[in-house]
């Protein structure tokens, strides 16, 4: 007689968004895994049509309370390619360390609140910081580090206002930046402490051949932009051709639209994929770091990536120390940019990979089409992929540490369920 | 004493706007022992943004299946918020989770009001309803009095 069990976990705690997952096992094999999203769908590319080009950045940065420097840099740059503009220079640095602002927030968020607990068998943050207050303090302390570098570049922690299409509306003197300096440095040894502590911590084993993609910044590690997308399997194209490479695909038990790269299939994006492409451009801490606790080039446990992550913060820390120490305040806050009628394509690295916008713009800068990629409906299809190789291997766990095991595999990609969520025109059929 | 009020929400999504109008409505009686935020990120942020209060005023949306536009108001120095409140906020690691966080370290100011509006409609881009609208007005009045009440 044949068996079946069903793990099933309502509303997935500790993702951004509400989600749930799905795995059913049949005689002991996986038959069906699912990561379902209960979001609403999001009506931002709807909601975008009509608007004035230079309103994209306020309003995507909404579609996200963790990362809305991504949404703000992806859609001004589209906006900036479109009418032929390159914000370079100081300009370009202060968009760097803005976004440096939000990796040092974001990841120490996931590292130490939302993917710690799973590791150190506790069940929250809540829980750790009765357990062990004085590593939740210091990641309170790292996390307000990066939050006071997005206030005082972008003008406010979340949804930074100072940034527009162009540039900034008023550059920051360059004492505001040295100010961060003492602070950032603590964050950074703070860090690099972070990558030993994450190093030390028990990894389930799993191992997936797997994609990598991230952007290319021509010589830099991509945080800010980047022109090209690049892959672990010889893929190489310019982020104009995003849609000749990738399909986006509604899945019925999923609002968000799971993305794969054509005639290859599923990928991944984020740490792993950035490190794995680009190691050799961390800064020299960064690198050092992660060679102090012995992290190999390529990471293909993806619940390592609670390392790379970690050393992505080292970088990030390290990154802002070296902006700030080269700035020169601007002779102007932005470039002018003036619209034209054509289609513009804007790319940057969002902590949780690469999220892609693409807009069409009348002559009067009305915009008539946009499309938002995030980086967690790139990762699903790869997240369910995980999910269905590590139940295969540990189906005899018992039901209770199977939802924990997966629910941990889920958190390894640091989904924004609420940024993959989509707009559809077709109807949503829900289990 | 010296008093914060934050309003937790978004904009764009319908009812979960409430909190932050409530504390646009509240702006302009800013002074020095008082001062009035807008929370529109993750609520771990609430533990810096009382840092030095004796007391916290938290407004949220609520989403636990009351009536919309119920309110509800919790001392939440004095224990956990009440199930059907606790992890109903439309925010992860919500504002209760921020305040057992908060408890944990010490950091919970000597006196935090949580006053929960529950929403009706949640959709992106949709406007807010007129109940919760209601429940703005009524809010605000009444943290006003609480603010003007003698210690």
């Amino acid at each position: 007689m044949s068996k079946t069990r069903t793990v099933k976990t309502e509303y997935l705690a500790r993702v951004e968004g509400e989600g749930g997952m799905l795995v059913k096992i049949r005689d002991g094999r996986v038959t069906d895994v699912k990561l379902q999203i209960y979001e609403p769908p999001r009506f931002f590319e709807a909601f975008l049509r009509g608007r004035q080009f230079t309103e994209a950045p306020d309003i995507t940065a909404r579609i996200c309370g963790i990362c809305p420097v991504a949404y703000q840099m992806s859609s001004c740059l589209a906006m900036e390619s479109l009418a032929g503009v390159e914000v370079d220079g100081q300009l370009r640095a202060l968009r760097r360390l803005l976004y440096c602002g939000e990796w040092i927030e974001s990841h120490t968020l996931h590292v130490y609140m939302l993917h710690a607990p799973d590791f150190l068998g506790v069940s929250s943050a809540v829980e750790l910081a009765q357990t062990d207050p004085e590593l939740v303090e210091k990641a309170l302390r790292l996390k307000k580090i990066g939050n006071d570098v997005m206030r005082v570049v972008g003008g406010r922690e979340v949804h930074p206002i100072n940034v527009r299409v162009g540039g900034w509306y008023k550059a920051p003197a360059k004492a505001e930046l040295e100010a961060l300096v003492p602070d950032l440095e603590w964050a950074l040894d703070a860090s690099r402490e972070t990558v030993r502590v994450a190093a030390a911590l028990d990894f389930p084993e799993l191992e997936r051949d797997v994609e990598f993609v991230a952007l290319d910044a021509g010589g830099e590690y991509p945080i800010d932009h980047g022109e090209r997308l690049v892959s672990t399997r010889g893929l190489d194209f310019p982020i104009a051709e995003f849609y000749d490479h990738v399909v986006e695909e509604h899945v019925e038990h999923s609002n968000a639209l799971h993305a794969r790269l054509r005639e290859r299939g599923s990928y991944f994006v984020g740490p792993c994929a950035r490190y794995a492409l680009h190691r050799e451009l961390l800064s020299p801490r960064a690198l050092a770091a992660a060679d102090e606790v012995g992290l190999e080039p390529v990471v293909v446990n993806p619940f390592r990536s609670i390392i790379v992550r970690s050393v992505e913060l080292v970088h990030a820390c390290d990154e802002a120390l070296r902006l700030i120490a080269e700035y020169e305040e601007p002779a102007a806050p932005s470039l002018e940019v003036e619209p034209r009628a054509a289609w513009g394509h804007g790319a940057s690295e969002a902590p949780r990979g690469v999220l892609y916008h693409r807009y069409r713009l009348d002559d009067a800068g009305s915009i008539l089409d946009a499309k938002i990629v995030p980086p967690t409906s790139q990762n699903q299809r790869s997240i369910e992929e995980d999910l269905f190789a590590f139940v295969s291997a540990h189906a005899s766990l018992p039901d209770d540490e199977l939802r924990l095991r997966c629910e941990q595999a889920i958190r390894n990609y640091d989904p924004c369920i609420s940024c993959a969520t989509h707009f559809l025109t077709l109807d949503v059929e829900r289990s | 004493m010296t008093s914060c009020v934050i309003g937790v929400g978004n904009d764009l999504r319908g009812d979960d706007a409430a909190g932050l109008l409530v504390a646009r409505k509240l702006t302009g009686i800013c002074g020095n022992d008082l001062r009035v935020v807008e929370c529109e990120g993750e609520p771990v942020a609430l533990l810096d943004m009382w840092q030095g209060c004796e007391r916290a005023i938290i407004v949220d949306a609520t989403q636990s299946g009351v009536a919309p536009g119920t309110i509800r108001r919790i001392a939440a120095h004095a224990g956990p918020l009440p199930p059907g409140l606790a992890g109903t906020s439309t925010h992860l690691l919500g504002v209760a989770e921020a305040v057992e966080l908060a408890r944990a370290l010490g950091r919970l100011p000597a006196r935090t009001i949580v006053y929960g509006i529950e929403g009706a409609t949640f959709d992106t881009g949709s406007p807010l309803s007129e109940i919760v609208q209601a429940a703005v007005e009524r809010v605000a009045t009444a943290i006003t009095r609480e603010l003007e009440a003698p210690d």
